[in-house]
């Protein structure tokens, strides 16, 4: 093969590139930037679905264990309960709000917000 | 023909090679097997795939540096600086749930994903495995998660309860979530088929449905695999940053 066939195949690359970035930029602007935002809130929709009844689910379980291990029956589990209702709405609160798994009430430095910025 | 419906029957985990090691059950199973289909693939692309490592990608080149970059943006954005060490473990998650899930859908396989078992012990992994490095880069200080800022001490008494518990649910959302949703798909699926052997003519309804649901399943796949890399990413942060 000689020297200038990559260099070649460069050169028409970057053409068919430039022809292509033309006939996107000639779309009407945010469409993608739509579909990411559309991208995440289906990421957000599908985790949260789930996130309240296990946070319930668990703590009411773990609750029924203490009881158990330590005779407090039913003192433990409705306790217990109504701390798992707190920390579902906690998990769906900050998931919705973007400050996502972040424990405690300190919001994420401007910047580091959990989405898809793609940059190009 | 009376409806025989089996739906759950695809998730039954069944020994291909009984083995049994000092009383134990480590049986090779048809699990084990898509598990070890799923890591042999994703070696087999991203080795092959980089191995001419041409600088116009051919297309198993793209999918490779593809996946490897999305995964690297995810890791960036979510997880902050500090956060490249732990990429490949992030990448290597991300794969597999990925490629589990969506060999899954291939019908008479087996989907990995759909064990609570399995999607239990990647969670722990990454629950275990964050707070022993929130514990090694802040100390005790890590403890600092459960108490937010500017509260009164009064509250404090019911908010680092609630955080705490929030904290050990981690892992168990994590798992269920990827484990519900791969069960639920592949269960309607399933469901939907078997009518669709069970009314003769009338089954052109249930098959349109199976392709409808069957499309919505590979977004689930993909999206489930994103789901659980990008929120190991964002538990990452907190060992790393903790804001």
């Amino acid at each position: 093969m000689s020297d200038d066939r990559p260099s070649d195949a460069l050169a028409r690359l970057a053409e068919r590139l430039d022809k292509a970035r033309a006939q996107d930029s000639e779309r009407p602007a945010g469409g993608s930037g739509d579909n990411a935002g559309q991208q995440q809130a289906l990421g957000i929709g599908f985790r949260i679905g789930i996130e309240f009844v296990v946070a319930i689910v668990v703590a009411t379980g773990l609750g029924w264990a203490f009881d158990r291990g330590l005779g407090t029956r039913p003192f433990a589990t409705i306790v217990m309960f109504f701390l798992g209702v707190a920390a579902g709405m906690l998990s769906v609160y900050r998931a919705i709000t973007g400050q996502s798994a972040a424990v405690g009430f300190r919001r994420p430095p401007a910047g580091s917000k959990p989405d898809v910025n793609r940059k190009d | 023909m009376a409806l025989e419906l089996h739906p759950l029957e695809q998730f039954k985990v069944e020994p291909l090679i009984p083995l049994h090691i000092a009383g134990l059950d480590v049986s090779y199973t048809n699990a084990a097997l898509f598990m070890t289909v799923a890591v042999v693939l994703i070696t087999m692309l991203l080795v092959l795939g980089t191995r001419r490592g041409a600088l116009v990608p051919s297309r198993w080149q793209s999918v490779a540096e593809m996946s490897y970059e999305f995964v690297a943006d995810m890791v960036e954005t979510n997880a902050g600086h500090g956060a490249e060490p732990y990429f490949p473990f992030i990448f290597t998650l991300f794969m597999f749930v990925l490629s589990a899930n969506l060999l899954g859908l291939i019908p008479y396989s087996f989907t990995v994903t759909s064990q609570i078992i399995v999607t239990f012990a990647l969670a722990a992994a990454v629950f275990i495995g964050v707070t022993i490095i929130g514990f090694i880069k802040h100390g005790a200080h890590f403890l600092r998660l459960f108490v937010p800022e500017g509260v009164p001490i009064v509250l404090l008494l019911l908010l680092v309860p609630i955080e705490i518990l929030s904290y050990f649910i981690r892992p168990f959302t994590l798992s269920i979530r990827l484990f519900a949703n791969m069960l639920a798909g592949h269960t309607m699926l399933a469901i939907f088929g078997g009518f669709a052997a069970s009314v003769g003519l009338l089954a052109l309804l249930p098959v349109a449905l199976d392709v409808a649901i069957y499309a919505l399943e590979v977004l689930v796949a993909a999206l489930q695999a994103y789901v659980f890399a990008i929120l190991t990413c964002l538990y990452l942060r907190d060992a790393l940053h903790m804001h």
